[in-house]
């Protein structure tokens, strides 16, 4: 039987205002990459906090949340003292220089001097950083900051590591660097819950990926998976409508499925050559015939149109 | 995997230290502009108001000098200025631009530990500062007795107290400029009316229940037995009374930020 290291069932959180989490339940499996796919105000972020305390779930007696067989609502600090946290917002000690903001975090976790002093050297060379020991926070770049706030939630080797949109703002090269080093450490034993916007960002690390709008899970499964069962294989990207008009559209129209904006239009069918030869008629015309990936199968399940909070 | 009960997280004492070293470390990098300021300003009051006011007083206030009567006083301000701002401005900028909580709150911390942090901090600043006032008034000549070394540690207490009362406003505070009259309409008031820079009695009778309420009297009175090593019954009362007020209003503080700092 596998380790279950978050159990998640019939959550809850309501805001004055809003429903932010909608009866979530789901399961994350030791050694594993969960990640959290949705537009802005999905509860990406709720849902995150509430496994580590920074957010309390709604009272009621079916719902339940376990990490590690500990409740977050009254056994916070076990919860935390095993897990890292890189929240949305890099907030390090300006004051301080790279090395300072990591021994005070040391303390938080009542790690001996020198035993901090070993460990901090260790994860400044991991995350690359080793050159920036003495630097202050203010000379640092977004990507610098970013592994910083890594590093800081690796301090207590933590076997769970929560991650709130670890990448997003940071150019390719910084981000190749932090899924490189996420893959390294999945590898390593750490089990890892993720948000994110980026499609390929959970295509490449994700196990499992859960699609969440207003609140609700609208698919969960593993990138693959998502893709082979939840979306048509090949997309057709055209400009404009014209081809809707075309005898050879009509007669395909039962094999393709149709999305359109004011600004163009897709196609989308399992069928490769039945695509291919709606392009062939667009002559002279831009069409881009392409592979659907999850970007197509994230807008499919929670739509394109932009809701209040984005 | 199993976890003996000293793993699990770390104690209490631990924890409290770490969130005051964070502070520690964070103040002490720029020592320089962090503590002048607050340094100096007793002095210049005590040179402006003292020095210069002081010499057309002759009557005793209290049966002080008056240079000793302000000077007392002094040690104690000091430790509530630098308490207040500490706990107001300081505490919502780590709160709201800093985000400096959220951090903390997501390694083994409770918002309780956090909270407990700040208040031993700023006690241990008014703590600081009432000793840097106290060598400079000695050095001077401006107070005597041996038994003053004590005098910081009712800096202490004041830090404590006006660290509680600054964190129960900063969370009514919702933009940081409102602080402005919590410093104008509390602590300014405080400085006048509490016995420092002149005795309470000669304000009149219908106005003693409020100095009595006022927090910075005990702590006045408290300083003042201290550096004259003068004791009666009623310093028990201003002893308690800062006691208690730390402990009410410090459970009041940590119960309203809680809601600011956990969603």
């Amino acid at each position: 039987m596998t380790d279950k290291i978050i159990l998640v069932d019939h959550v809850s959180k309501t805001f004055p205002k809003v429903l932010a989490v909608d009866n979530l339940s789901f399961e994350v499996e030791a050694q594993t990459c969960f990640g959290f796919l949705g537009p802005n105000g999905a509860g990406k972020s709720t849902m995150m906090k509430m496994i580590y305390g920074q957010c309390t779930r709604d009272e009621n007696f079916t719902s339940k949340l376990s990490i590690f067989g500990y409740d977050p609502q009254y056994q916070e600090l076990q919860i935390k003292y095993l897990s890292g946290v890189v929240p949305q917002d890099n907030n390090l000690d300006d004051e301080l220089d790279v090395i300072q903001n990591l021994l005070v975090y040391s303390k938080f976790y009542n790690m001996p001097g020198h035993l901090a002093r070993q460990r901090i050297a260790y994860l400044l060379d991991f995350l690359e950083l080793t050159e920036k020991t003495n630097t202050r926070i203010q000379e640092l770049s977004g990507g610098m900051k970013r592994r910083l706030v890594i590093a800081r939630a690796l301090l207590n080797n933590p076997r769970l590591l929560i991650l709130d949109e670890p990448t997003t703002g940071l150019d390719p090269q910084v981000r190749h660097l932090i899924w490189d080093k996420l893959r390294l450490l999945k590898k390593e034993g750490t089990t890892i819950l993720l948000t994110t916007h980026y499609m390929e960002e959970a295509f490449q690390i994700c196990d499992t990926i859960m699609i969440l709008h207003n609140g609700q899970k609208i698919i969960e499964g593993s990138p693959r998976d998502l893709l082979q069962n939840h979306i048509e294989k090949y997309v057709l990207e055209l400009p404009d409508a014209g081809i809707l008009r075309h005898p050879a559209y009509q007669q395909m129209q039962t094999q393709v499925r149709l999305e359109q904006t004011e600004h163009g239009l897709r196609l989308f069918s399992g069928n490769y050559d039945c695509l291919k030869n709606l392009a062939g008629k667009m002559e002279g015309e831009n069409y881009y015939l392409r592979q659907t990936n999850l970007e197509d199968l994230f807008l499919k399940a929670t739509g394109r149109d932009l809701n209040e909070t984005q | 995997m199993k976890h003996s009960e000293q793993e699990l997280f770390p104690p209490l004492s631990r924890r409290l230290f770490g969130v005051w070293q964070r502070h520690v470390r964070v103040y002490t990098k720029n020592i320089f502009s962090n503590g002048l300021p607050a340094f100096f300003e007793p002095l210049l009051f005590l040179a402006g108001i003292g020095l210069g006011l002081g010499t057309y007083i002759t009557q005793s206030m209290e049966g002080l000098s008056y240079l000793e009567f302000l000077g007392t006083g002094l040690l104690v301000t000091t430790a509530m200025f630098t308490a207040s701002f500490e706990c107001s401005y300081g505490t919502f900028i780590r709160l709201e631009f800093d985000k400096v909580y959220d951090g903390m709150l997501a390694a083994p911390l409770t918002v309780r530990d956090v909270i407990a942090g700040e208040i031993l901090w700023a006690g241990t600043k008014g703590l600081f500062f009432s000793f840097i006032v106290l060598c400079i008034l000695m050095i001077f000549g401006v107070i005597r007795s041996p038994q003053s070394f004590l005098a910081p540690f009712v800096g202490f207490l004041t830090g404590a107290m006006f660290a509680v009362i600054s964190l129960f406003i900063t969370s009514f505070v919702r933009a940081i400029n409102q602080l402005n009259f919590f410093f104008t309409g509390f602590i300014s008031p405080m400085f006048f009316f509490s016995g420092v820079v002149f005795p309470t009695s000669n304000l009149p009778s219908y106005f003693q229940p409020v100095v009595e309420i006022l927090p910075l009297t005990h702590s006045v009175r408290l300083v003042r037995a201290v550096c004259t090593n003068h004791y009666q019954f009623t310093h028990l009362w201003d002893f308690l009374y800062i006691v208690f007020f730390i402990l009410i209003v410090g459970f009041f503080a940590q119960k309203r930020l809680r809601q600011r700092m956990i969603s």
